[in-house]
């Protein structure tokens, strides 16, 4: 890319510096000794960066800074303006909110209630038990069955979850990951018996199970195992139902690790081409793949942190992609992002002040380019269910920011802004450093085996908390500011246990409905398919049709990949 | 600290509940107090806290609940050291705790329940003076 | 009480045990009033250490040891030890995360040990609470050392049988580390086999040994290819353990190791003691007091503070007059 062609728009930079240091004597000093400084030092919030008192045309110069290099225009190379040329002045991002819970009924009756209402989106989540491989009636099981999700044991309860007409239904997203092939054998197999076309709708699966490793979140087989199998699942996608979406690095997830903007950015990078490389391995070609990652992520409270973020994040997908593989398509080099306002800021104390939070927050989204669809959490989601108050109060926050800030009607307002492409550099450069560390120890699934990951976490986690409790970091209402409260306490979502014992009680009656040879057969093609290293999902398709069980099929890979225990917690500080 | 020795703290996590910022933050508190912490995992029972805690002469059981199952797992807990004869370990528990279940685990035997927030001096704080009057 | 409890302690009781190897750790006089009872009841368990640099996969190995065993109707004790701040006197114990499948066996006992300042890989009081766990019944105890250096040889006075667990590494460093410890080991481990630079690890790791060779009884130490996380190679690696066991009995080399074990435990109860009673005494008596007083303050030295000291309470023998 050339450099910009008008040296004569260039300020007179040692003219400038002449001025900026008569002003510092003559106008800053003297309000200096005057009025000192209200801390000792000035950092931003995650990064810990010292933020300086001033940015000036020198701190452009100062890292080489070329608009048409650096910035460009929006909807094409270098994508850091933005995805979309027009922005968000065609269309306003998408605004979704959080569904709910329950069982397979319950969520098929919500499901057709909201597509009745007009949305075309459904998210469907899991139970503890579901997500960690293991059926209803598991002893560890007990208390969360169809709590933080629905539970599906067998192909009968994905089938009553999927009990609605698919007509209006455009986007699916099941967020499963650890035995995400059996997930998707099951809504295959439940679509076949229904009749629906797959190809009729976009099923998104995150089937992110490393970030899942680092976080210490819910897996099942060791690392390398849990990279293979989401290879499985990727790859049968892709050649089986190429309108399906089976990846999404939801670096969100490292973000509420307490991990800071550069740890996120490159953590979830080297994740990325951990999995890409593991797909191209298998015979794809670059431009064939890298259009369907997608990143998730929520912004905190540090306003240029969040902004410089989000353009790094726009920025360096695509330069990744082309100077480690070469891709070309705007399709593939063009970050599909998701970002909304973060919780990690949120208070349990005060949570009227969330709305000031999340209204921040959202401007940042907006500000940055937070992608085409976004999120608002409650502010009260601390301690209360959802109820309608909080969902209007977090959809007129989008909206607010939406139609009365005209934040949306021009395209990367910030940038030029000194402070921000100053920011939105230390970022880049500090995320490629980073990536380049963890290529150095081999590469993610390395630095996940060696712990790598979960101990600059811990360590952020260690430091964050002692921050806030010595007053370093000023959380208003924690911190700051607090006031004697009512005792707000906690709601909390009380599963009927008559649910839990239906729900077993429906698996005992599918054991004894089905044809045991058949499911041992089922079983032993998977355990065979797992050691020979084929791709596991025409096998677990098979063995879900004749109603062999999740926990079933995963303890049969459990015998041949081994179970994983995560680190525990003397890495670290 | 007495009575002289350093106190030994079992921190678990029961049942499927896989949130660890609490107990990563929490372990080292309690170690930068001076007390020896035992971390058994996660995805314990009661039966296997329990087991872990007298083998380990732990004083304390401290029980880190955000997944809401809390009431299937602590009260438990709480029974099985009764049986297996070590009562006098004391069961505190932090996380995501409704105040009325708050109320009914210290009726069922747990002696604190602390809840998100609560910052780890205080902790620290509540298991030193209940160290050192004992 | 403590008869009562020692009792207890030769039944197996676990709780009783759990509160022996407590009395052992604070220096509890009821502790060493038990050891003494229980002293009979001990020399019959195989202590298997294991030893190792960070990463290795050592609770891992020591987990799948474990269920070897218990497969083979054997009961098991484990000590494994993790460092003590050297700041906060505070300790974070968390090895036996990796063996909690074998929490509830009745037949298997894991106790946690810190430092305690302590030195060499061990905790101050691993050889006592080994031999609490022996009067208890278990018949093969592992102890899993701290696993940051190669120091960490303490193991080798107390073990039977060592292992010593290394991971495909890069790099000269665990090389020296690894001839370091390889002096002590019975047995080599190469665990996470499976991971890249296994291969050249093996070559490398087989050239050590080469250049060890057997023991003056005959032992040759072999290497062992594992996948803990697995229980790949495991198996074998068990075999080797009880064949040592065995030539070791055969040898008479069990009988040397124990008394060398209670050889070392006298001599480090005994310095134990003297510092203690040391101490005592310096309290009790101001002339000893100012003693140590007046070396605090720089005027006296402590080599010529040492010599009054002893020669005060352990004076020096002199011959006969012929």
């Amino acid at each position: 890319m050339p450099a910009s062609p008008m040296p004569e728009a260039k300020p007179d930079l040692e003219a400038l510096r002449r001025a900026q240091a008569d002003w510092q004597r003559e106008t800053l000093d003297p309000a200096l000794a005057r009025d000192g400084e209200r801390k000792d030092a000035f950092t931003s919030q995650a990064l810990r960066w010292p933020t300086e008192r001033l940015y000036t045309p020198l701190d452009l110069e100062a890292i080489g800074f070329d608009y048409l290099r650096d910035s460009g225009f929006p909807g094409q190379w270098p994508y850091t303006r933005g995805n979309d040329p027009n922005g968000y002045r065609s269309d306003l991002w998408t605004m979704t909110q959080v569904t709910g819970f329950g069982t397979g009924e319950e969520w098929a009756k919500r499901a057709r209630y909201m597509l009745d209402q007009g949305l075309s989106g459904l998210i469907i989540e899991y139970d503890l038990p579901t997500t960690n491989g293991l059926d209803s009636d598991h002893p560890l099981a007990a208390g969360e069955v169809g709590r933080a999700g629905t539970a599906i044991d067998t192909l009968a309860d994905m089938e009553a979850a999927l009990d609605f007409d698919f007509t209006g239904l455009r986007h699916l997203t099941s967020v499963c990951n650890g035995p995400q092939p059996v997930n998707l054998a099951m809504i295959l197999a439940a679509l076949e018996k229904k009749g629906v076309d797959p190809s009729s709708f976009t099923l998104q699966m995150p089937n992110a199970i490393l970030i899942e490793y680092t976080c210490v979140g819910r897996y099942l087989f060791p690392p390398e195992h849990g990279l293979r199998i989401a290879t499985d699942v990727i790859e049968y996608t892709i050649r089986n139902h190429p309108r399906w979406v089976p990846i999404a690095v939801v670096s969100a997830q490292l973000y509420a690790a307490r991990a800071n903007p550069v740890q996120e950015l490159a953590f979830s990078f080297a994740i990325a081409m951990q999995y890409l490389d593991s797909v191209l391995a298998r015979g794809f070609h670059v431009d064939e793949v890298a259009p369907y990652f997608s990143f998730i992520t929520g912004v905190d409270m540090d306003f240029l942190e969040a902004i410089g973020k989000l353009r790094a994040y726009r920025k360096l997908w695509p330069r990744l992609l082309r100077e480690r593989y070469r891709a070309c398509r705007p399709e593939s080099l063009r970050l599909n992002l998701m970002a909304s306002p973060g919780t990690m800021s949120l208070t349990l104390q005060q949570p009227q002040n969330n709305i000031a939070r999340l209204a921040i927050q959202m401007l940042a989204c907006v500000l940055g380019g937070g992608g085409r669809t976004m999120t608002t959490p409650l502010h009260d989601e601390a301690h209360a269910l959802p109820s309608e108050e909080a969902i209007a109060v977090g959809a007129a926050i989008q909206h607010i920011v939406a139609h009365e800030t005209g934040a949306a009607d021009t395209v990367d307002p910030l940038a030029g802004s000194y402070a921000v492409e100053v920011m939105t550099r230390r970022i880049e450069d500090a995320v490629m450093a980073e990536i380049e560390n963890i290529d150095a120890m081999g590469g993610a699934l390395a630095a996940i085996q060696q712990g790598y990951f979960q101990r600059e976490l811990a360590r952020e986690q260690v430091e964050r908390n002692r921050e806030i409790e010595e007053g370093r970091r000023v959380l208003v209402g924690v911190n700051h500011r607090v006031r004697e409260e009512r005792d707000r306490g906690i709601e909390l979502f009380r599963l009927d246990p008559e649910s839990e014992r239906r729900q077993i009680a429906r698996l005992a009656r599918v054991r004894g409905e089905r044809d045991p040879g058949k499911v041992e057969d089922a079983l032993e093609r998977v355990r065979d398919a797992a050691e020979r290293g084929e791709n596991l999902m025409p096998a677990v398709l098979d063995a879900v049709k004749v109603y062999t069980s999740q926990g079933e099929i995963c303890d049969a890979l459990r015998e041949v990949f081994g179970s994983y225990t995560p680190d525990s917690l003397t890495t670290g500080v | 600290m007495s009575p002289g020795r350093p106190l030994r703290v079992l921190l678990a996590k029961l049942g499927l509940d896989s949130h660890t910022i609490g107990v990563t933050v929490i372990a080292r508190a309690l170690r930068d107090a001076g007390m020896e912490v035992i971390y058994s995992g996660l995805k314990q029972t009661p039966e296997m806290v329990v087991a872990t805690a007298i083998q380990e002469g732990a004083d304390v059981i401290g029980v880190s609940s955000l997944s809401a199952a809390h009431m299937h797992h602590i009260p438990r807990v709480v029974e099985l050291l009764r049986e297996e004869d070590a009562a006098d370990t004391l069961v505190i528990a932090g996380g995501v705790i409704p105040e009325e279940d708050v109320r009914e685990l210290q009726r069922r035997g747990v002696a604190r329940v602390f809840t998100m927030g609560t910052e780890t001096g205080a902790i620290v704080a509540y298991l030193k003076d209940w160290w050192e009057s004992r | 009480m403590g008869e009562s409890l020692t009792l207890r302690v030769r039944n197996g009781h676990v709780a009783s045990g759990a509160r022996l190897l407590g009395w052992l750790e604070d220096g509890d006089p009821r502790g060493a009033e038990a050891l003494r009872a229980l002293h009979p009841a001990t020399g019959r368990s195989q202590v298997v250490g294991v030893t190792g640099p960070p990463g290795a996969g050592k609770s891992t190995l020591v987990d799948t040891l474990v269920a070897g065993w218990r497969a083979r109707g054997l009961r098991v004790g484990v000590i494994a030890v993790d460092p003590t701040s050297p700041f906060s006197g505070g300790a974070l114990l968390g090895d036996r995360v990796r063996m909690q499948r074998h929490a509830t066996d009745r037949d298997v006992f894991i106790r946690s040990m810190a430092t305690r300042g302590q030195l060499g890989g061990l905790a101050r009081h691993t050889g006592e609470a080994c031999a609490v766990l022996d009067a208890m019944g278990y018949e093969r105890i592992a102890v899993e050392t701290v696993g940051v250096g190669q120091d960490e040889i303490d193991v080798a006075a107390l073990a039977h049988t060592t292992l010593v667990v290394c991971p495909p590494g890069a790099g000269d460093g665990i090389q020296a580390q690894k001839a370091g410890l390889l002096e002590v080991g019975d047995a080599l481990v190469l665990n996470k086999a499976d991971h890249p630079g296994a291969d050249a690890a093996e070559r490398d790791l087989r050239e050590l040994l080469h250049l060890r060779g057997a023991s003056p009884e005959g032992w040759q130490p072999r290497l062992f290819r594992t996948v803990a996380s697995r229980g790949e190679g495991v198996a074998a690696l068990l075999d080797a353990i009880e064949a040592h066991g065995r030539h070791l009995r055969e040898t008479g080399g069990f009988a040397r190791v124990n008394g060398r074990r209670a050889r070392r435990a006298l001599r480090e109860r005994v310095l134990w003691r003297v510092e203690e009673r040391l101490l005592e005494r310096a309290q009790a008596d101001p002339a000893l007091g100012s003693l140590l007083e007046r070396v605090a303050d720089g005027s006296l030295d402590p080599y010529t503070a040492a010599d009054h000291l002893l020669e005060a309470w352990i004076p020096t023998p002199h011959p006969d007059p012929e």
